[in-house]
C-alpha cells in the first residue's frame, strides 16, 4: 500500500503538529507586539467609563453609564423593558451619560442603546481618545491580529483533505483526527478572543481593580454611600454583574447581561458572550463608522 | 485603653468610606465575619496598616446561655483578637441560643442572681482563653421579664463587678429602654460605673407604633445625640463609636452623622 499524498503518516502528523504550533506561537508574538500599547500611558485619571470600555468594549461602557446614572436617579425602566427617564439629568456628566439619557426620553431598549446615533458617537469619541492613547487596542490591529486565523483554516482544511484521502485509501486516521480537532479549537480560540485594552492598560487596570475592591459584589457595597462615580466605576471594574448587586430589579428588567470585566485576567474571555449575541443584531452596523470596531463580530 | 476618639463599625458594604475617613483611628468589625488565618478583607487590612485599632465584636458566643460557651467559638474569638492585634475584644450581655435551639437574635436575660452566675461563669471561661481584655454590652430590650430581682445597673454592676470585665454601653439602647418604659435615660447613666467604660457604641434608630426600635439602620437622632452629650459631661469615654447595620445612606449622611458625634462628645472630627 502506498503512502496517502506519498508521505508517510508519522511524518505527516509531525508536520502537521509542527504547523500548528508555529502558528499558534507566531501569533501569540505577534499579538504581543501588536497588543503592547504605550507603556507610559496610564490609567489612573480615567473615567469609569472610559476603564469600562478597557474592560469589556462598547457594551460595558453602556452598563458603565447606566450604573451611575440610575445611582444618580436619572434612570429606570418602563413597560416592555424600555428606559426611561426618573429624573433630571445630573451635572458634569460624559457625553455618553447624556446620550443615554436622551435615548431613555425616547424609551429605547437597552440592547439598542448601541445602535442610537448619539451614543454610537459618544462611544467612538471615547474609543478614540483610548485609542490615541495606547491604552486601547485599535479594530486595524485587531484585524491584524486575526489574520492568523486564516493560517490555522487552512490547516484545518488541510488535515480534512488529508483524513478523506486517508480513509480512501484505507490507512488509519485517528491520530489526524485528534490533531486537526485541536487545530480547529485554537483557530476558533484565535478568531474569538477580543480585547479591548492594551497590555499597558491591563497592567494599570489591575492595579485600579485592587484598589477599588471594596466595589466588587462580593462586598455587596452600598452603591448609595458610594454614589454614581462608584457605581460607575463598580460596573466598570467588575462587569454586568455589578448592576445586580446594586439594583437587581433595575439591571434584570433592563435586561443587562452579567458579562464578566476582563482587565485583571490575561485578556482572553469576556469575547465569547459578547461576540456571539452583539454580532446577532446585525443592524449595528447601521450607524456606519461604529462597524467592524468595537462590536467584536469577527474584525 | 488608649484614647481613640470617634469611629465607627466596619462593614464590607462601606468599607470604601471607612477607608477614606482620614482621622479614624479605630473601628470594630464583627468577629465572626473574620477568618482568623486566612487574609483579612482588604480594606480592613488597610486600616491596620495605617495603625488603626481594630476590635472584634462578637455576637454569636452566647454569654447569657446557662450552658457553657463553646469552646470552638471562644478559640477562632480569641484568634481573631490575635489575628488584629487588638487590645481589647467585646460581647453582649445576652444569649442567642438556648438548649440546643438558636434564636438568630441577641435575646435579653431575666435580671436575676442565677442569671448573673450564668454570665460570670462563661465571662471567665472566655477571659480564660483571651490574649486580652473583653468588654461587655447590655442590649436593647422591648419588655422586662415577670422575675427580675436586680434593676438594670445593679444587674450589670454586679456582672462587672464579678468578672473584671469592662463596660461597652450602648447609649442608643440606653435610651431605648428608657423611653420605651418611660424612664429618664439619664439616671442609669448615674447608676452606672462609667469609669469602667471601654468604649461607647451610637447607633440610629426610629419610632414604630409609639416604640423606639433601635434599628442601626437610621440616622442617630437628636435625643440620642443628647444622651451622648450627658454622658460625656459625666465621663468622657475612650472611644465613641456609629454603628451603621444596612440601608447605608450617601457618603455624606454617613459623615454628618460621624461628625454629629464628635460634636456632641468633644472629639475631634475624623471626617
Amino acid at each position: 500500500m502506498d503512502d496517502t499524498w506519498g508521505i508517510s503518516g508519522p511524518t505527516f502528523l509531525t508536520y502537521f503538529i509542527g504547523a500548528t504550533i508555529a502558528i499558534v506561537i507566531i501569533a501569540a508574538v505577534h499579538r504581543k507586539t501588536l497588543f503592547r500599547g504605550d507603556r507610559s500611558a496610564r490609567v489612573d485619571n480615567l473615567g469609569p467609563q472610559q476603564v469600562a470600555y478597557l474592560n469589556g468594549g462598547d457594551r460595558l461602557a453602556i452598563y458603565s453609564s447606566m450604573g451611575g446614572l440610575r445611582a444618580a436617579n436619572a434612570l429606570g425602566t418602563g413597560p416592555g423593558r424600555t428606559l426611561i427617564r426618573t429624573g433630571p439629568l445630573p451635572s458634569g456628566v460624559t457625553p455618553l451619560d447624556s446620550a443615554i439619557y436622551n435615548a431613555a426620553g425616547n424609551g429605547v431598549r437597552t440592547r439598542d442603546l448601541p445602535n442610537d446615533q448619539w451614543v454610537a458617537s459618544a462611544i467612538e469619541q471615547l474609543r478614540d481618545h483610548l485609542e490615541r492613547s495606547g491604552l486601547a487596542v485599535s479594530a486595524g490591529k485587531m484585524r491584524e491580529a486575526r489574520l492568523w486565523v486564516l493560517g490555522g483554516l487552512a490547516l484545518v482544511l488541510i488535515g480534512i483533505a488529508r483524513i478523506v484521502a486517508g480513509l480512501g485509501n484505507d490507512r488509519p486516521v485517528g491520530f489526524l483526527v485528534v490533531a486537526t480537532i485541536a487545530a480547529f479549537v485554537l483557530t476558533l480560540t484565535m478568531l474569538r478572543t477580543r480585547r479591548w485594552a492594551t497590555d499597558a492598560a491591563h497592567r494599570g487596570m489591575r492595579d485600579l481593580r485592587s484598589r477599588h475592591t471594596h466595589l466588587a459584589p462580593v462586598n455587596s457595597p452600598s452603591y448609595a454611600t458610594y454614589g454614581a462615580t462608584g457605581a460607575a466605576m463598580g460596573v466598570a471594574l467588575y462587569g454586568g454583574a455589578a448592576l445586580y448587586s446594586m439594583d437587581p430589579a433595575f439591571a434584570a428588567e433592563a435586561e443587562v447581561q452579567r458579562i464578566a470585566a476582563t482587565g485583571g485576567s490575561a485578556g482572553s474571555s469576556g469575547g465569547t458572550d459578547s461576540s456571539s449575541s452583539s454580532c446577532s443584531s446585525g443592524s449595528s452596523c447601521s450607524g456606519g463608522s461604529s462597524c467592524g470596531g468595537g462590536g467584536g463580530c469577527g474584525g | 485603653m488608649a484614647e481613640y476618639g470617634v469611629g465607627i463599625g466596619w462593614r464590607p458594604e462601606i468599607a470604601g468610606f471607612v477607608e477614606s475617613l482620614p482621622g479614624l483611628r479605630f473601628a470594630e468589625v464583627v468577629a465572626e465575619s473574620v477568618h482568623a488565618h486566612d487574609e483579612l478583607p482588604t480594606g480592613l487590612q488597610a486600616l491596620l496598616d495605617r495603625g488603626a485599632t481594630v476590635i472584634p465584636h462578637g455576637v454569636r458566643l452566647s454569654l447569657g446561655s446557662t450552658e457553657p460557651v463553646d469552646p470552638a467559638r471562644v478559640d477562632h474569638f480569641a484568634a481573631v483578637a490575635a489575628r488584629l492585634n487588638a487590645p481589647l475584644v467585646s460581647e453582649h450581655i445576652a444569649f442567642v441560643r438556648a438548649g440546643g435551639v438558636e434564636a438568630g437574635h441577641l435575646l435579653p436575660l431575666p435580671r436575676t442572681r442565677e442569671a448573673v452566675d450564668a454570665v460570670v461563669a462563661n465571662v471567665r471561661r472566655v477571659q480564660a482563653a483571651l490574649p486580652v481584655p473583653i468588654a461587655l454590652e447590655p442590649i436593647a430590650a422591648l419588655f422586662d421579664w415577670p422575675d427580675d430581682e436586680l434593676t438594670e445597673a445593679q444587674f450589670l454592676t454586679e456582672i462587672l463587678d464579678r468578672s473584671g470585665a469592662r463596660l461597652l454601653l450602648d447609649v442608643a439602647n440606653v435610651y431605648a429602654n428608657a423611653r420605651n418604659r418611660g424612664a429618664d435615660p439619664e439616671a442609669l447613666l448615674d447608676d452606672l460605673p462609667l469609669d469602667r467604660i471601654a468604649y461607647v457604641h451610637v447607633a440610629g434608630g426610629a419610632e414604630h407604633q409609639g416604640l423606639y426600635h433601635d434599628t442601626h439602620t437610621d440616622a442617630v437622632p437628636q435625643p440620642v445625640l443628647d444622651l451622648v452629650a450627658a454622658l460625656c459631661a459625666r465621663h468622657v469615654p475612650p472611644a465613641l463609636m456609629l454603628e451603621r447595620d444596612g440601608d447605608y445612606p450617601p457618603a455624606p449622611a454617613l459623615a454628618a452623622d460621624l461628625d454629629a458625634i464628635a460634636k456632641a462628645s468633644g472629639y475631634p472630627p475624623i471626617t
